[in-house]
């Protein structure tokens, strides 16, 4: 216990400036409406942030071995629309592996693109972003997507009942938020990921397959996307073809609000966790206290770089740092 | 009543028809161009175009050149380019972007070819370059969702205490800002002691809706009443209420959505305002038609979108939308 120093304490801090600015809004939100921290209103966010964070978990990957992803947007839109639809047609049972099969071929699609033809990943995703929304209006011929025997079909299970007291969609991202944690940390796989976006010349010279890393990457992307469509699609057991519209820019700001670099090689599943949860508790928490919505826009912004400015400056150790 | 505005209709749609007729016989079929924003986008504008090629089909005086912009503001602007270039007689438009099209619908009036524009209007500086504007009046619509509520209030005797929330559209929509313009001009009217304690966007969204009511549902213990800007939005937000167990919350609408008429039909849901994207084509290609035969047509030519809820729902089809 004799390790519980001040050097100690601020070298953990130092590590942790992310949860530091996490704490200070939380406190802040809480004293300006004593019902934000309700265990009904956390535990709603934290069912609306996990299909963002689902998504995120996913994106942390590719953005560790040194890719984006700004496909998963329109990708989560594809997997919702097909599985919607398809569960009218061929029965929930079914429609559920036929989403995930097709959602991982688009992903595997991607991972070929940039693993093995190695193309800009920036360019192959943003593109597919729209690519995949003509899919999906092609598929869905534009029209909303809607289950049409609402009252018997168990699919609601995982968007809208609860286990243990705690909503689905919460265990099933704290079952994949573990799992994926697991694979990061603890497992070759994860190192090689980390290797791969912190160097690729020394990653190669190591014999670390550099393309069947990042085709895996986009594999586990996929799989995340998927979940969170079915997700989605369970919850409200209808969609419009524009649901997963912008999302993958706000799963972007929570991998970077994490800490994750965009240059690749950091960044761990936890922080994402907390950069999710900041997203969505801002957001909340600004509904809660009523601002002009205009302004809403504004102060999210503010937050924000409060936020990545805590988390820089806890990590330098100091609060101003130019660039020199 | 219905059943007798629509035998009025049938029988000055067949006159005017044979009225076109004979004009047409006098110089050839009518050539209407027309460039819509974003053919697939949602199923409004799907079902849209689907009727307006039905319509023009349909007519043998007409024929119809039918283009979409995809939603890109120069695309659509060459395409009013290439209108003028092939001499059709009207050009309708469906602006993808009311300020930079004008330009184009100034060189097509230049052209001496008459330009209708539909659902959304340009910019107020461009209307001195429009034939007629044929589309849906928000602000009634809002105006008429406020009716349907403070109705339904009084039904119930909460009139004079009733909190409510609303739900808006994308900001800076136009059709945004004039739903809850209509909506909140029209309730105190009607129910002055109808409080509406706030507002925030749900951007067309029912995820996002859902979100809104879900901290407004933590916010205020009291809530008889919900107004959202579209029906998608205000399904999103009876989901909402729905998981959080708050029965008895009395939702109104807009665009009266196929989930939003499930959602009557099944009591959840109170009343919305019917707006028919085939009745919106129709009446486009119909004011084109009639600027043709240089009938009075209003610069403002609104077509009718009334009141639908649980009482009367009986007398509207199903939203294909």
């Amino acid at each position: 216990m004799a390790a519980l120093t001040w050097s100690n304490i601020t070298q953990v801090l130092a590590k942790q400036g992310i949860l530091i600015a996490f704490a200070l809004f939380m406190f802040g939100f809480a004293l300006a409406n004593a019902r934000f921290l309700d265990i009904d209103n956390v535990l709603g966010v934290v069912r609306s942030s996990a299909i963002l964070g689902v998504m995120a978990l996913g994106v942390t990957f590719v953005v560790i071995s040194g890719n984006l992803d700004l496909s998963v947007g329109s990708m989560m839109s594809f997997s919702t629309i097909v599985v919607l639809d398809l569960h009218d047609k061929i029965g929930p049972a079914l429609a559920i592996p036929a989403m995930f099969a097709l959602t991982l071929c688009l992903g595997a699609l991607i991972g070929f693109l940039v693993g093995y033809l190695r193309l800009n990943s920036l360019i192959v995703t943003l593109g597919m972003l729209s690519a995949i929304h003509g899919l999906t209006l092609t598929w869905s011929g534009g029209k909303n997507m809607d289950i049409a025997d609402k009252q018997g079909t168990w699919f609601g299970i995982f968007g809208q009942d609860e286990m243990l007291g705690v909503p689905v969609p919460i265990l099933v991202f704290v079952l994949l938020a573990v799992v994926l944690s697991v694979l990061l940390a603890r497992t070759p796989f994860g190192r090689k990921v980390y290797a791969v976006g912190g160097n690729g010349t020394a990653a190669t010279f190591s014999g670390i397959p550099r393309a069947r890393i990042v085709f895996c990457t986009y594999l586990i992307s996929a799989f995340c996307v998927a979940c969170a469509g079915l997700l989605q699609a369970s919850r409200s057991l209808g969609s419009q073809n524009t649901v997963g519209q912008g999302l993958e820019l706000e799963v972007l700001a929570a991998v970077i609000l994490g800490g994750a670099s965009l240059l690749g090689g950091s960044g761990t599943v936890f922080k994402t966790v907390i950069g999710v949860l900041i997203l969505g508790f801002i957001q909340n928490g600004l509904l809660l206290v009523g601002l002009e919505f205009y302004v809403q826009y504004v102060v999210t912004w503010v937050i924000i770089i409060l936020a990545v400015w805590l988390d820089v400056a806890a990590k330098r150790g100091r609060l101003w740092s130019p660039i020199a | 009543m219905n059943t007798t505005l629509k035998a009025a209709l049938v029988a000055t749609t067949a006159l005017a028809a044979s009225a076109t007729g004979v004009l047409a016989e006098a110089h050839g079929k009518m050539k209407i161009g027309i460039t819509q924003n974003n053919v697939g986008v949602d199923s409004y504008q799907t079902t849209y175009e689907k009727a307006f090629i039905e319509a023009a089909n349909a007519n043998e005086n007409v024929e119809a050149v039918v283009l979409d912009a995809g939603g890109d503001v120069a695309r659509q602007i060459a395409q009013v380019e290439d209108l003028i270039q092939q001499q059709v007689d009207a050009i309708i438009i469906w602006p993808t972007n009311g300020e930079a099209v004008i330009p184009a619908v100034r060189k097509a009036q230049k052209a001496g070819i008459p330009v209708i524009v539909t659902n959304s209007n340009i910019a107020e500086e461009g209307f001195d370059f429009v034939a007629s504007f044929s589309g849906p009046d928000n602000i009634t619509q809002g105006a008429r969702a406020a009716e349907i509520m403070c109705d339904k209030f009084k039904d119930m005797g909460i009139a004079d205490s009733a909190q409510i929330v609303q739900i808006s559209g994308q900001p800076g929509y136009t059709t945004a800002i004039e739903r809850a313009k209509g909506f909140e001009d029209r309730l105190p009217e009607v129910c002055p002691d109808v409080k509406l304690v706030e507002t925030q966007p749900g951007d067309w969204n029912r995820e996002k809706s859902q979100k809104v009511m879900e901290a407004f549902l933590v916010k205020y213990d009291k809530i008889d009443g919900v107004y959202a800007g579209d029906d998608n939005m205000g399904v999103g937000a009876l989901n909402a209420a729905k998981a959080a167990g708050r029965d008895g919350i009395i939702f109104v609408g807009a665009t009266n959505f196929a989930v939003g008429y499930e959602a009557m039909e099944a009591g959840d849901y109170w009343g919305s305002i019917y707006q028919s994207p085939v009745d919106d084509a129709k009446a486009a290609l119909q004011t084109a038609i009639d600027v043709l035969d240089k009938k009075d047509v209003p610069f403002l030519n609104y077509f009718d979108t009334p009141k639908i809820t649980q009482d009367n729902m009986d007398q509207f089809t199903k939203p294909v939308f």
